[in-house]
């Protein structure tokens, strides 16, 4: 081998080996900087994965909504106000929704409860059924559920069950249809029904309904439609898609601002311990390097080892925080995060996370933490190359 | 080629932070000339320059002015990086405190000097293992050195100044923390060396040193001068 090359496989090797031999000293640095890339880590992989449910769940958002409100709050709105849309031109389809959660005293858990007018044709559910069938229009008292909603139910393979409705008299329903999981963000927690069942369930007035969903035929009139509506029915909250996609990006990337700047702060903290650490350079560091220097080592030699052993230590740190990362998305669906996140539980309370990891973002990390680490060896590590070889004897 | 010195200066100056204000005037028109597998003594008060004019001797800095040849090259206005490549092809050291790293092995310790050198592995590992088997080591070779005896770190010493075979040998005050016992033993050591063709120059006011049978000449220095010996 030449020798040139040789001489820096023996630079290297002798780094590591040092590391080694005085791993107690930099197992601090090496701790931390694992825990900051595997909060860094975390937060970009739950964002990652949260754009990602965002998307899904904004691709099936209807072009226009309407909700009945009073006192600033959402009540039911009646089946009669269709009929008063009926004279707005350009609507093309109008279907009825009961949305609710149903929470499941025996277990603590809440489903999302979906009663539609047309399950089979609501565009949030489109293509998501691995197995059965969808409840047709005039079928009561069947049900298509999430994987989770089955789990927590203990169905296994049984099709019928029942559940309570508010004064605990029971509603025995069948299962016809199952989600697939890979549509987990969205169907994991879903109960899908027809609406006369929804109503049953939460009990409510015989023409009584959630939501309009509205689709307009040419996307430039939706506002314009979403105004005529809004004057027909006095005290409803016409909710355009756009609308709920603004706000929605507005709340998410305000969070995940407000997290970045809390984790950029702590690697700036990071980074200057780093620094400090390195620029307490011991008597024994000194030493060493003098003694290198004499025995024929160049300066430029001793910045390549301390380069090498930063790089290591990074290099090992960030293994080792992504792949915790990893973990707590994968196995933990990011619960130290959630709280940061919190803000989607107004979207979905029982949100899962599925792992959205991509190389890209693990080359950003990359980027925003081993690179300002190495930089902030640099002069640290160039201090100790300018030792004089004469100071050790 | 026999007769030519091996080390030959010439009106040496050498200032440390020269233009400065706490400019040092640590050697004075030095003139030394030593032939080859001689070996040289300088001897002197603290403070009068053994040890400036071992680095130079030993290129770890060149002259301020005048000539310094070593081992037939000129080291005059030469750059640190090409004193460093050349120190570590011509010279052994062996420091006053030995200075062996206390967290690695005896053997990482002794091949040191060869990794700059872009020497393999392997190869590092049989050259070392034939200087441990010399000096009777060999067993202490994956010790670390901190857990080694005083005897035996200073044949550790040794055998990395040989290592990588340089012609020309340096030891300052190699003794001065050693017993009787142990001084006269590392002598013997050094004086041995002249066998395998080696220059040993040494500093010492240790009269086990300097009045050992095996040293050829005593320079004697004082004040950044060469007052006798320098021939
Ligand atoms: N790096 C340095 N910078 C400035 N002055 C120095 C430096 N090294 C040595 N000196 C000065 O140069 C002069 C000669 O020093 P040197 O170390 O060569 O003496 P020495 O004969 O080896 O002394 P000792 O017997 O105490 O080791 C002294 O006055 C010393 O203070
Ligand atoms: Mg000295």
């Amino acid at each position: 081998m030449h020798s040139a090359i040789q001489q820096q496989l023996n630079i290297l090797d002798y780094g590591l080996h040092s590391l080694w031999q005085k791993k107690g000293k930099n197992l601090a640095v090496f701790l931390i900087f694992s825990a900051v890339i595997f909060l860094l880590a975390s937060f970009q992989f739950m964002s990652a994965s949260l754009g990602k449910t965002a998307e899904h769940l904004l691709k099936t958002v209807p072009d226009i909504t309407v909700q009945q409100l009073l006192a600033g709050r959402q009540v039911p709105l009646s089946t009669e106000s269709v009929e008063k849309l009926d004279l707005i031109f350009g609507i093309s389809d109008i279907r009825l929704r009961i949305w609710g959660y149903y929470f499941d005293e025996s277990n603590g858990a809440n489903y999302t409860v979906i009663g539609s007018s047309a399950p089979a044709t609501d565009p949030l559910l489109e293509s998501l059924l691995v197995s059965g069938r969808y409840p047709t229009e005039d079928e009561n008292h069947k049900v298509v559920l999430g994987d989770a909603v089955i789990q927590n139910l203990d169905l296994q393979n049984r099709t019928h069950f029942s559940l309570f409705r508010p004064d605990l008299s029971q509603i025995s329903l069948q299962r016809v249809g199952v989600f697939q999981e890979s549509a987990n963000l969205l169907t994991a927690d879903l109960m899908l029904m027809g609406l006369e069942d929804a109503r049953d369930l939460f009990a409510m007035q015989e023409n009584e309904i959630t939501d309009l969903l509205i689709s307009v035929g040419n996307p430039v009139e939706i506002s314009t439609i979403a105004e005529k509506i809004a004057n027909a029915l006095p005290g409803s909250r016409v909710i355009t898609a756009q609308q709920i996609q603004k706000t929605y990006k507005a709340v998410f990337s305000f969070r995940s601002g407000f997290g970045a700047a809390c984790l950029l702060a702590s690697l700036a903290a990071f980074v200057i311990l780093a620094f400090d650490k390195a620029l307490g350079f011991s008597r024994e560091d000194q030493q060493e390097v003098g003694i290198l220097k004499m025995l024929g080592w160049q300066t430029r030699d001793i910045m390549r080892l301390r380069f090498y052993e930063s790089l290591a230590t990074a290099a090992c740190a960030f293994g080792l925080g992504i792949s915790l990362a990893w973990i707590h998305i994968l196995f933990f669906d990011g619960i130290l995060f959630r709280p940061i996140f919190l803000g989607w539980s107004v979207l979905r309370p029982t949100l899962t996370i599925i792992p959205y990891i991509q190389g890209r973002d693990i080359l950003l990390l990359f980027a925003f933490s081993v690179l300002p680490y190495l930089a902030a060896t640099i002069i640290p590590a160039w201090r100790a190359s300018i030792v004089r070889p004469d100071s050790v004897v | 080629m026999e007769n030519t010195p091996q080390i030959e200066l010439t009106s040496v100056h050498k200032y440390y932070n020269q233009g400065q204000e706490n400019e040092v005037h640590a050697l004075k028109d030095v003139n030394l000339s030593i032939a080859r597998q001689e070996i040289v003594c300088l001897r002197g008060p603290s403070g009068s320059g053994k040890t400036t004019l071992l680095c130079l001797i030993g290129c770890v800095f060149g002259p301020s002015s005048g000539r310094a040849a070593v081992g037939g090259k000129q080291l005059q206005r030469m750059p640190d990086e090409f004193l460093t490549k050349y120190r570590r092809e011509t010279i052994g050291f062996i420091f006053q405190h030995f200075n062996i790293l206390p967290h690695l092995s005896v053997e990482k310790n002794v091949a040191l000097p060869l990794l700059p050198l872009g020497i393999s592995p392997r190869e590092q590992k049989s050259r070392v293992g034939v200087l441990l088997e010399r000096f009777g080591i060999e067993h202490r070779k994956n010790f670390k050195a901190s857990q080694i005896s005083g005897g035996e770190l200073q044949r550790v010493a040794i055998a990395r100044a040989l290592i990588n075979d340089p012609p020309i040998i340096l030891a300052d005050e190699p003794t001065a923390h050693l017993d009787s016992r142990r001084s006269h033993e590392l002598m013997e050591y050094l004086v041995s060396l002249r066998q395998d063709g080696k220059t040993i120059i040494l500093t010492s006011h240790d009269p086990l040193v300097t009045e050992h049978a095996g040293v050829d000449r005593i320079v004697d220095v004082q004040d950044g001068c060469i007052v006798s010996g320098s021939r």
